[in-house]
């Protein structure tokens, strides 16, 4: 038997006092032979259960601290030379070798992002793990602390915003050696670093400068930032030719997949020198993504962040709320997405500058005469407030924890609104202590109601749009979820044109501020509210146009419909909206109410209610408003094309013959993402 | 571990079993063949020689060389199959190791 431990104890291994370690291998062994089979040999306290939660020793999905040929230990690595300093003798290979080492950093870093643990991505780097051997080469000990502290700061963004998923990104780091006295300068160290540079290595320019804001002055400031990082990743990208035909590395079909611009292996990293760090989680295997595709990464990574300094800080929550579901649309990172959360909401305030109470007056329109104070301090106003802040973080996670947890703010939001239709009159009364004039308590808390049933609705539509984006929705489910999405339109509408039709009296407005709510409130409730409006009557007739095109099919073709032995439409109904109707959204919404309004349309009935026409003359009008908003005109286009399609679907299966056993019907979201097109086709 | 549990005592009652049962819950230290020692209480072994050790703590060298220092790591309870065994030692009095190495 080959064994490097050999039957020698190991001297650091003290047996007992007085005691020594006897070996037992051949008692064993023979002992083992006169065992039958499934006997064992245990105690009074053995139990199978707990033997089975046992630790694999040697199997490499359970045991962390299994040696891989590797070195054993970081001093080990380095002292043979694992990861030398300088990375050459020779200057110009030192700087090719140097930059390699930034480069498979910079893939790790975006593996990292990916979901990795930072110990076998960014740590696995000999350097960043014993940084102060690295300062007396400038170039690569700057570029390991921005390394070091980048990683730093990002973790901080994604805890402190707290949307990240144990799936998404690792923020723990357990023993790594993250923090580093002098970190926060390293903005300046690199500057000089990199002034010493472009004197020295004219060819290496680009490559010294980091991505990233560390610090920033300003959404100004951090645009500018983000522009010079493109352009760099820019330059990167254009260097790759030069480093590559110095390099003289492998042909360009297999560099596709390196982890460096010039295609060479890098020196000083060792993925596994980490692994036991990363317990309890085993090591596991990991793809490092490629240089490339990592420069992509922090394209995209870089641009979103843009779109978030590009937001204008003075908007309406109404913008604010459409800004995050258009921003959600690029599917954007986890670290973006904390950014975004984290400069909308900074302690308790509205990108730390607007509390939220002064955010929903703004919306509200307050009648004159409210006293800020007592508006303020009203419990509701509070309330509503931190719904809102939550609303805002929620949107900013992903796709399925937003749905989720829109689910259950739902409940949250019925709940304020019930309460306070039943305790406003009094409530205010109380609180506000302006005259007895009981016209102005009425409008106010009247307002602050149908805020929030706006409010509710809102969520109960995003809570309803997002299954398709995540695919909960089975084509026999359309006809119901279309016919609920049309409820919660025709909700969100009607609550909608309510609030836009508050007067504006800018004139009596009080406050400091007093030219810009009024332009703000003016805007919003004018043009751009009745186009909002009109949007979402178009939503409303395409959603009851698609129910009863389904609906008419079901009962004319019985296709679409559902026919499980295991799940009844009525379970199913009750699957898909039971967090819907447990807050109560819309009141007085039921299954029988979906079948009445379902089992008698005939294909005859939709062509003459024409329901698509209606939107083809909205859309039409429509288009002038939204001059100068390109996602809009998107919309207004891929709104088009489903109605146009629609249409003439229906007209084709009217005219065959719903029950025509040669047709075949199909829904499909090509054209918007959650309005499908009926795709008719005869065999 | 595979099987059942053999609850009851065996039955053929075999006086090399009944020797590794007194070993029971003493220190026992396997090594195995990269190279780490498991120290733990000596809990459970089935007939192909797997062993299962409580409170057990790793030792691993941290330099390939032999004299290397040594570091450890606490892992609880753990399962060592017999294939990756290279060598186990109990903790004993010296009059103890006489009459266990007598054995075979």
């Amino acid at each position: 038997m080959e064994d490097r431990g050999g039957n020698d104890v190991p001297a650091s291994i003290p047996s007992g006092e007085q005691m020594v370690w006897a070996d037992v291998s051949p008692l064993i062994a023979a002992a083992c032979n006169d065992l039958h089979d499934g006997e064992l040999i245990h105690g009074e306290n053995f139990n199978l259960f707990a033997a089975m939660s046992a630790l694999e020793i040697m199997d490499p999905k359970m045991d962390s601290g299994m040696e891989r040929n590797g070195f054993h230990s970081i001093e080990e690595a380095i002292e043979n030379g694992a990861a030398p300093i300088p990375l050459s003798l020779d200057r110009t290979v030192d700087v090719q070798r140097c930059i390699d080492v930034m480069d498979h950093l910079l893939s790790c870093e975006a593996t990292w992002h990916r979901g990795h643990s930072l110990a076998q991505t960014v740590f696995s780097c000999l350097y960043l793990l014993r940084i102060e051997r690295t300062s007396t080469h400038p170039l690569l000990h700057s570029y390991c602390r921005i390394m070091r502290s980048t990683c730093d700061v990002v973790i901080t963004a994604v805890s402190d915003a707290r949307t990240h998923e144990e799936e998404d990104f690792f923020t723990t780091a357990y023993s790594l050696p993250l923090k580093g006295d002098g970190d926060e300068k390293c903005l300046s160290l690199l500057n000089s670093v990199e002034e010493t540079v472009s004197r020295q290595l004219r060819a290496c320019k680009a490559q010294a400068s980091r991505k990233k804001l560390c610090d920033g002055r300003g959404l100004e400031l951090a645009k500018k930032h983000v522009m010079s990082c493109l352009s760099e990743l820019g330059s990167m990208s254009k260097s790759v030719e030069f480093l590559r035909s110095n390099a003289g590395g492998p042909s360009d079909g297999e560099i596709e997949c390196r982890t460096t611009a010039s295609g060479k292996q890098p020196f000083g990293f060792d993925a596994n020198i980490n692994s036991r760090l990363s317990a309890p989680t085993p090591p596991r295997a990991i793809q490092i993504l490629s240089w490339k595709q990592a420069i992509e990464f922090f394209e995209k990574l870089l641009n979103d962040m843009d779109a978030i300094f590009s937001l204008p800080l003075d908007l309406s929550l109404e913008n604010i709320l459409q800004f995050l579901v258009q921003f959600q649309k690029s599917q954007p990172d986890l670290v973006a997405r904390a950014h975004l959360q984290l400069l909308l909401v900074q302690d308790g305030k509205l990108y730390g500058k607007y509390s939220f109470h002064v955010v929903i007056s703004r919306a509200l329109v307050l009648p004159e005469g409210t006293s800020d104070q007592a508006f303020q301090e009203n419990e509701f106003v509070v309330q509503l407030g931190q719904l809102t802040i939550n609303l805002i973080k929620i949107l900013c996670t992903n796709n399925a924890w937003q749905r989720r947890k829109l689910g259950k703010i739902l409940q949250d939001w019925g709940v304020i609104s019930i309460q306070l239709e039943l305790a406003f009159r009094r409530e205010f009364d109380e609180m506000l202590k302006v005259s007895a004039d009981e016209i102005l308590f009425t409008r106010l808390s009247k307002r602050l109601i149908v805020w929030a049933e706006e409010k509710t609705y809102w969520i109960a539509s995003r809570f309803l749009l997002l299954g398709f984006q995540l695919e909960l929705y089975s084509p026999k489910e359309y006809c119901m979820v279309y016919w609920y999405m049309y409820v919660i339109f025709v909700n969100l509408l009607e609550k909608m044109q309510m609030r836009a039709s508050y007067p504006v009296d800018d004139s009596r407005r009080k406050g400091k501020k007093k030219r810009d709510l009024a332009k703000d409130v003016g805007l919003e409730s004018g043009v751009c509210a009745s186009s909002s409006c009109m949007l979402l009557q178009c939503y409303v007739y395409i959603s009851e146009g698609l129910t009863m095109m389904l609906a008419a099919l079901h009962n004319e073709r019985q296709i679409f419909k559902i026919s499980s032995p295991f799940n009844s439409e009525h379970e199913r109904f009750i699957q898909h909206f039971e967090l819907l109707q447990r807050a109560n959204v819309p009141p007085h919404i039921s299954y029988h109410l979906f079948m009445e309004s379902t089992t008698h349309v005939r294909i005859s009935n939709v062509v003459k209610h024409n329901y698509f026409r209606e939107v083809q003359r909205i859309l039409a009008s429509l288009r002038g408003s939204f001059a100068g908003d390109s996602n809009k005109l998107l919309e207004l286009h891929q709104l088009e094309q489903v109605i146009e399609h629609n249409r003439i679907a229906l007209s084709v299966i009217d005219q065959v013959g719903a029950s025509d056993p040669s047709l075949e019907i199909r829904f499909e979201f090509q054209h918007h993402p959650f309005f499908p097109v009926a795709v008719v086709k005869r065999s | 571990m595979e099987g059942e549990t053999a609850s009851d005592p065996i039955a053929d009652g075999s006086p090399l079993v009944s020797r590794v049962r007194k070993l029971l819950f003493r220190r026992m230290l396997v090594g195995v063949k990269d190279g780490r020692f498991f120290l733990g209480s000596f809990h459970c072994i089935d007939k192909q020689g797997n062993i299962i050790l409580q409170d057990a703590v790793e030792y691993r060298s941290i330099r390939r060389s032999p004299q290397s220092p040594m570091e450890q790591r606490c892992l609880g309870i753990i399962l060592i199959p017999a294939a990756c065994r290279s060598s186990c030692h109990v903790d004993c009095s010296i009059n103890e190791q006489m009459s266990l190495l007598s054995i075979i």
